[in-house]
């Protein structure tokens, strides 16, 4: 799989489990895996197994990624940069992104605190605006999508869902 | 968990009320309070503080306005939420720019 990986010319990103969940909760994993090469871990894998035991809502968006484990790449990574306050996991992401200079794909806020201005970061919604200026939706789709996406929300959320509509509103058509 | 004691006083009807409700459910009248007193703090505080960040990520108050109003830490938070979302999407729409170009080829 890792040979694979190193072989084909796709975009690259790094997923965490709240990133998968965010993606597939509005139906895009899908494309997202077609179009770009997702990375993950073998931790991330088992905390969406740890979600996918439960039956709400996000256990639920949680067994529909791992029945698209083949479409995500696993890879370990050695941690030579320490982070300190995350967990083990998020150390290993963000070890793999710094590594492999690769955008890290996370809704986590503690994670994006203590990685700024160590490697490139962004919210699930990055793909939002992404696709829009590739020309694969609409600014008014990836608008309805954002709305999908903050459905489950508290204060945290209402401020992502509302600064990225704001830049989405921006674009000119 | 450190805790702090507060004196309420409470109405004797809502007392008997309480007794009710505690013998009925049979649980520690105490107890049953303070989880229902949490939950609805918690509630109360997540419905002002999404009514705090409409305002701010709207850009109808500031970073300094919500300092005054909540304090330094959730200010600092919603700062930093605000900046790296439009980050976020900025990055997206670059890599979207040039993700085109290889999707046009």
């Amino acid at each position: 799989m890792g040979k694979h990986l190193e072989e084909n010319s796709k975009d690259k990103f790094i997923f965490d489990t709240s990133a998968f969940l965010s993606i597939e909760s509005i139906y895009l994993l899908d494309t997202v895996t077609d179009l770009f090469s997702i990375i993950t871990t073998l931790s991330v894998l088992r905390e969406l197994e740890n979600f996918a035991r439960h039956e709400d809502r996000l256990g639920i968006i949680a067994k529909r990624v791992l029945l698209k484990r083949n479409r995500f790449f696993l890879k370990e990574a050695a941690i030579t940069e320490r982070l300190e306050y995350v967990s083990s996991i998020d150390e290993e992401l963000f070890n793999f992104a710094f590594n492999e200079n690769i955008t890290l794909i996370t809704d986590d806020l503690k994670l994006l605190r203590h990685t700024t201005g160590k490697i490139k970061r962004g919210f699930s919604t990055y793909f939002l605006t992404d696709f829009v200026y590739a020309g694969m939706f609409t600014k008014e789709e990836a608008l309805v999508k954002l709305e999908e996406m903050r459905d489950i929300r508290d204060w945290q959320e209402n401020i992502i869902y509302l600064s990225t509509k704001g830049v989405l509103e921006n674009i000119e058509d | 968990m450190q805790t702090e004691q507060m004196n309420i006083r409470l109405s004797q009807d809502l007392v008997q009320d309480l007794d009710v409700v505690s013998g009925l459910l049979k649980v520690n009248r105490s107890e049953w309070v303070k989880t229902k007193l949490a939950e609805e703090i918690h509630r109360e505080k997540n419905r002002l503080l999404m009514e705090l960040s409409t305002l701010y990520a709207k850009g109808m108050i500031t970073k300094q306005n919500v300092e005054e109003l909540v304090g330094t830490e959730i200010a600092e938070e919603m700062e930093f939420i605000k900046k790296t979302a439009i980050e976020s999407a900025k990055m997206g729409a670059e890599h979207g720019k040039t993700f085109r170009g290889k999707l046009k080829r």
